[in-house]
């Protein structure tokens, strides 16, 4: 029973860090599930994967209901993400774990120095219906987004850190539409792996329940009181989460 | 899929950058009914483990998903039935907007669309198989 609200718990917070920091979560479920839990790192990328489906199922229909994210650009890299998907939901299964440890520990090192490099606030206005901007380098979205399907399977996160770089940097995304396209991707992308893990007896349901509710509660939690929240206390707070957990993570990598 | 390095290409020659008011209002009526759905079961199946002193980490192995035992399960009030209930309701979400923008797409006659659509459900069912066959081989 205490197990249970201690998941709830974790759920929350990592659902508030998430959408205040624009993430899906999957990066602090996975370390709190295997460092704080005991949890094997593929049980953990199972439950995280189920949990950016929620953030992505409730936020995704509130970004297109603000005309940001963009339906059509989202449905055509999602067909590249998903065959990612499918691809590092076969590799998960023959990984290790140390692998996966070290695969972890390096995406948690990216994430906080893409974190340190963000723009402090935001720059551009939210577009609306009929807003139009023009796609570039498309070849290089597919395969960007191919990647971040794989890095999606194998290590249970959206891979938003991948596909908002992609498609902003690469193909001239506004950054606003990036992310809330991106965001809108995660649903398919962690499906199409999370239903290898499913049938593969790689979702525990009994942690699987009260993490997704946890993250749910939380996530509604962020959204209502991120104006209110000073994110760049927020944000250094997170990279030295980041750290730490990055140096756990290697350890694991090292010693299992 | 026809944008090159050398000439970037407006959202009508792209067909990627428009948007579709419409259908977008429609999708994201269907991703809330969906989310909320889901979180409901599952919140039930907490509230089930919790009325039956079930702890997480009590069984040192977890039941596999087995979709016979679901409405027996369901029927009997088990928190797993409620549990994989949501779960699968959480992963099929994304499918069933996919499914929801190819009828709109068809509907529109936008065939590129309706093309992408198709493909992210074969990937999506190409998932279920690879799935059904490693059935329960791995963890």
């Amino acid at each position: 029973m205490i197990a249970g609200l201690g998941l709830i718990v974790g759920g929350i917070a990592a659902g508030v860090f998430g959408s205040l920091l624009g993430l899906g979560g999957g990066i602090l479920i996975v370390p709190l599930l295997t460092l704080g839990f005991g949890l094997p790192l593929r049980e953990a990328v199972g439950v995280s994967l189920v949990s950016v489906i929620v953030t992505s199922s409730a936020s995704a229909g509130v970004y297109l209901q603000r005309h940001v994210a963009n339906l059509r650009l989202g449905m055509t890299l999602e067909l590249f993400t998903a065959m990612g998907a499918l691809i590092g939901g076969l590799l998960a299964f023959l990984l290790d774990e140390r692998t996966l440890a070290a695969l972890f520990a390096a995406l948690l090192v990216y994430a906080a120095i893409s974190m340190l490099r963000r723009p402090g606030g935001a720059t551009e206005a939210e577009p609306g219906a009929g807003y139009v901007y023009r796609i570039q380098r498309s070849g290089l979205g597919y395969v960007g987004s191919v990647g971040a399907g794989v890095i999606s399977a194998l290590l249970g996160v959206g891979g938003g850190l991948v596909k908002v770089p992609v498609m902003h940097l690469v193909m001239g995304v506004p950054l606003r539409v990036a992310t809330a396209t991106s965001n809108l991707m995660i649903g398919i992308t962690a499906s199409a792996s999370a239903i290898i893990y499913l049938f593969r007896g790689g979702i525990d349901p009994y942690v699987a329940g009260p993490v997704a509710v946890g993250v749910f509660l939380g996530a509604s939690v962020g959204s209502r009181t991120a104006h209110r929240i000073d994110l760049r206390v927020l944000r250094t707070l997170f990279v030295l989460v980041l750290t730490y957990t990055a140096f756990e993570m290697i350890r694991k990598a090292l010693l299992l | 899929m026809n944008a090159s390095r050398s000439t970037p290409t407006t959202a009508s020659a792209a067909g990627l950058a428009g948007t579709t008011p419409d259908l977008d209002r429609a999708i994201a009526r269907l991703l809330a009914f969906g989310t909320y759905l889901a979180i409901g079961l599952l919140t039930l199946g907490v509230l089930l483990m919790a009325v039956a002193g079930q702890s997480p980490f009590s069984p040192t192995s977890f039941p596999s998903f087995d979709a016979a035992r679901l409405p027996q399960d369901l029927a009997a009030g088990r928190a797993e039935g409620f549990l994989w209930l949501g779960l699968v309701t959480v992963i099929a979400t994304p499918s069933a907007r996919v499914i929801a923008a190819l009828v709109g797409y068809a509907r529109a006659g936008d065939r590129r669309m309706v093309a992408v659509s198709l493909g992210i459900l074969a990937v999506i069912a190409t998932s279920v198989a690879v799935g059904l066959l490693f059935s329960g081989s791995a963890t």
